[in-house]
C-alpha cells in the first residue's frame, strides 16, 4: 500500500511533459501515413484527385479494392507469395530447430568448431554473384527453393534456438534418457514441445521476412507467373507500369487509391496471423539480447 | 555469442551418462561418436547447407581472379590474376571512388541516425511511468516492422513526390516552389534515410527496452533519496544497465556501414541520378546479374566483403578491449 501511495505522489515534472510530446509527435509520424493509406484506399475518385484525403475517407467507396478483385497478375501473386511464405516458415523453422538441438548439447564433439564455423559466415560471406552463380548451377533458379534453401538457416536465430533449448530444465532430458529414449524421440517429444514459445516467436519473424521479400524473387524467377506479391507490387507502387497501361484511370478510378488499396490488400495475412502471435513478438525480439 | 553460459547443469549429467555408456563399452573417442550418430545425423542438413550455401560461394569468390565465361565453367576459364581488381581501383578509379563515398554515405546515413536515435527513443519511453501509456507507444512504434521495404518506399515515394505529397504541400504552404526530391541525390538520401528511421525506431527499442526492464527499480528509488535528479538517474542508471546491449547491438550492425544492401536503393533511385547513387552493391546488382559480368562484380563483392571483415574485427577488438564487451 505504502508503495502505491508513494508512486501516486511522484509529481508529473518536466521531463514528463518532454517525453510525452516527443512520443506523441513520434506516434503521430508513425501513424499518419498508415492511415493515410488506409483512408485514401476507402475514399472516392473525386476528394483524392483534389488532394482532400487525410486520415479519414471522404466518399467512402470499396471501389478501388474491387479493381484487384479480378486481375489476374494480382491473384496468382498473392497465392504465389502465400505459398512461398508457408514452404519457406515450414523449411527454416525445420532445419533451424533440427541443427540447434545437437548444438545445445554440450557433449556433442566438435561442437565448438561447428559453432565457430556457423558464426564466421556472420563476418564474412563470398557475396552475392558466387552465391548466385552457386544456386543457378545447382539448377534451383527459377523457383521459390532458390531463396529458402539458399536462406535456410540463419545464425542470428539459430543461436537463439540454442538458448531456446538449453533453458529446458536437464532433468527433463534426463529423465527421457534414463527412460531408453533415443536423441530423435528426445528431440520430438520433448524437445520441441518445451520450446514452443521461441518457435513461434521464430515463426512470426520467418513469416514476416517471407511474406515480405521480393529482392530474392527478382534475382532468382525468369518467369512472371511465378512473381510473388512483393513483385508486383514493386511493378505497381513504384515502377507505375500498371498505371502506364490502363486508360481508364483517372476518370474513374486514381491511381493513389488503387495503389494504396493494393498495400491495405497485401497486409491481409500479416493481419490475420498477429493477434495470435503478437504476444511471441515482443519477447521474440527480447530472446535475441539473452545472449550467451 | 558462440560462448554459453546457462550449460553448467548439463555436467553432471554428461558424466553419468558416460557411465550409463561405459558399461556397454569404452569411452574411446569412436564409442562416443558412436553414441551421438543420431545427434550428428540431426546436424547434417545444416552442416550440408552451411556448406553449400556459405563456404561453397567463399570458394566460388575464385571468381574474381579469373575471367569467367558460362560455356568454358570455373575451371576451364583463364586465369587472369588480379585483373579484375585493377580495373576497379587503378581503372575505373572515379566510379570505384563514387561507390565507395556513396556507399560509406548510405550506411552512415542510416547507420550513423538510425543507432543513436533507437536509443534516444528507448530511454524517452522509459521515463514514462504509466505502463499502459508507454504499451501503446511502443505497439506503435514497431507497426512499420510488419510493412515491406516495397510498401515502406512507396509510402515515402508518395509523401515526397511533387505532386500532392504531404511534404510538398508544407512546403508550398510556406510558399515556396515544390521540390521534385526523388529526382535529386540530397533528395534520394533524404528519403532513404527518414524511412529508415521510420521502420527500424521503434523495432531497435524493443531490445533496449526489454534491457531496462530487468533493472531494479529499487535502485531508482534509491538514488532519489539520495537527492538524484532525473536527467542524473538516466545518466548513472539506465544507461550504464544497457550498455552492454548497445555494444552488442553496435558490433551486430557495424557491418551495415559498408555492406549496405541493393535492395532499398534499387526501389528509391529513378533514372535521373542512377549513376550519382552508385554503391557497390547496386553496381554488382546491375552489372553482374543484369549484364553478366560475373567476374569483376565479384571482385568488387570480394573487396565489399573484407573491408566489412576488417571493420568488424577492429571494432570487435576494441570493445573488448575497452569495455569487456564482444561478440567473437
Amino acid at each position: 500500500m505504502k508503495e502505491i501511495k508513494m508512486k501516486k505522489k511522484k509529481r508529473f515534472d518536466y521531463i514528463d511533459v518532454i517525453a510525452h510530446i516527443v512520443l506523441i509527435l513520434f506516434s503521430a509520424c508513425i501513424l499518419y501515413p498508415m492511415l493515410h493509406v488506409l483512408a485514401v484506399s476507402f475514399s472516392g475518385v473525386l476528394p483524392i484527385l483534389q488532394n482532400r484525403v487525410t486520415i479519414f475517407p471522404i466518399d467512402f467507396t470499396f471501389e478501388n479494392y474491387t479493381f484487384f478483385m479480378e486481375h489476374s497478375e494480382f491473384i496468382s501473386g498473392f497465392v504465389n507469395q502465400v505459398w512461398y511464405t508457408i514452404e519457406g516458415v515450414a523449411a527454416n523453422l525445420f532445419f533451424t530447430a533440427l541443427m540447434a538441438y545437437p548444438l545445445s548439447k554440450m557433449r556433442l564433439i566438435g561442437r565448438k568448431w561447428i559453432m565457430r564455423l556457423c558464426v564466421f559466415t556472420m563476418y564474412f560471406s563470398g557475396g552475392l554473384i558466387p552465391l548466385y552463380m552457386q544456386i543457378r548451377n545447382m539448377g534451383l533458379g527459377n523457383s521459390e527453393w532458390a531463396w529458402i534453401f539458399g536462406g535456410l538457416i540463419a545464425t542470428y536465430y539459430l543461436i537463439i534456438m540454442i538458448n531456446g533449448y538449453q533453458a529446458i530444465p536437464e532433468s527433463l532430458y534426463e529423465a527421457a534418457y534414463l527412460d531408453g529414449a533415443s536423441d530423435f524421440q528426445v528431440f520430438f517429444m520433448i524437445a520441441l514441445p518445451l520450446t514452443k514459445a521461441t518457435l513461434a516467436s521464430l515463426g512470426l519473424f520467418f513469416f514476416i521476412n517471407h511474406w515480405n521479400s521480393w529482392y530474392s524473387a527478382m534475382l532468382y524467377l525468369d518467369d512472371p507467373a511465378k512473381f510473388p506479391l512483393q513483385l508486383f507490387m514493386r511493378s505497381v507502387l513504384i515502377e507505375d507500369e500498371l498505371m502506364k497501361n490502363t486508360p481508364e484511370f483517372s476518370q474513374e478510378i486514381a491511381p493513389i487509391g488503387v495503389k494504396n488499396s493494393l498495400i491495405v490488400l497485401s497486409m491481409i495475412p500479416v493481419m490475420v496471423v498477429y493477434p495470435f502471435v503478437q504476444k511471441y513478438f515482443v519477447t521474440g525480439v527480447m530472446m535475441g539480447s539473452v545472449k550467451g | 555469442m558462440s560462448k554459453n553460459t546457462s550449460v553448467q547443469s548439463a555436467e553432471p549429467a554428461k558424466g553419468r551418462r558416460l557411465e550409463k555408456r561405459n558399461a556397454k563399452g569404452g569411452t574411446s573417442f569412436l564409442h562416443r561418436l558412436w553414441s551421438q550418430r543420431e545427434l550428428w545425423l540431426m546436424l547434417l542438413p545444416g552442416i550440408a547447407y552451411y556448406i553449400i550455401f556459405h563456404y561453397l560461394p567463399m570458394y566460388g569468390l575464385r571468381l574474381a581472379f579469373i575471367n569467367y565465361s558460362p560455356i568454358l565453367g570455373y575451371d576451364r576459364s583463364p586465369w587472369v590474376g588480379f585483373a579484375n581488381f585493377e580495373r576497379l581501383f587503378v581503372k575505373n578509379y572515379n566510379l570505384f571512388i563514387t561507390m565507395l563515398k556513396n556507399t560509406l554515405l548510405t550506411g552512415l546515413l542510416s547507420f550513423g541516425t538510425t543507432f543513436p536515435l533507437t536509443i534516444l527513443f528507448s530511454l524517452v519511453l522509459n521515463e514514462i511511468r504509466q505502463p499502459k501509456v508507454k504499451k501503446a507507444y511502443q505497439t506503435i512504434s514497431y507497426l512499420p516492422t510488419f510493412l515491406s521495404m516495397v510498401i515502406i518506399c512507396s509510402i515515402f515515394i508518395e509523401l515526397f513526390s511533387v505532386k500532392n505529397g504531404l511534404v510538398n504541400k508544407v512546403i508550398e504552404w510556406f510558399g515556396y516552389e515544390p521540390i521534385s526530391f526523388m529526382l535529386e541525390p540530397w533528395g534520394y538520401y533524404l528519403v532513404y534515410t527518414l524511412s529508415g528511421l521510420w521502420a527500424a525506431i521503434g523495432n531497435g527499442a524493443i531490445i533496449y527496452l526489454s534491457a531496462l526492464s530487468g533493472v531494479d527499480q529499487e535502485m531508482y528509488e534509491a538514488a532519489e533519496i539520495d537527492g538524484c535528479s532525473r536527467l542524473k538517474r538516466i545518466w548513472h542508471i539506465t544507461l550504464p544497465a544497457i550498455a552492454p546491449t548497445v555494444i552488442t547491438m553496435f558490433l551486430l550492425n557495424i557491418g551495415s556501414l559498408i555492406k549496405v544492401g541493393a535492395d532499398k536503393s534499387l526501389l528509391l533511385r529513378t533514372d535521373a541520378i542512377i549513376s550519382d547513387v552508385y554503391m557497390f552493391s547496386t553496381y554488382v546488382y546491375d552489372n553482374g546479374i543484369a549484364k553478366g559480368q560475373v567476374s569483376y562484380t565479384a571482385a568488387v563483392g570480394f573487396f565489399e566483403s573484407v573491408v566489412c571483415g576488417i571493420l568488424l574485427l577492429t571494432f570487435n577488438y576494441i570493445a573488448r578491449k575497452r569495455t569487456g564487451t564482444s561478440i567473437w
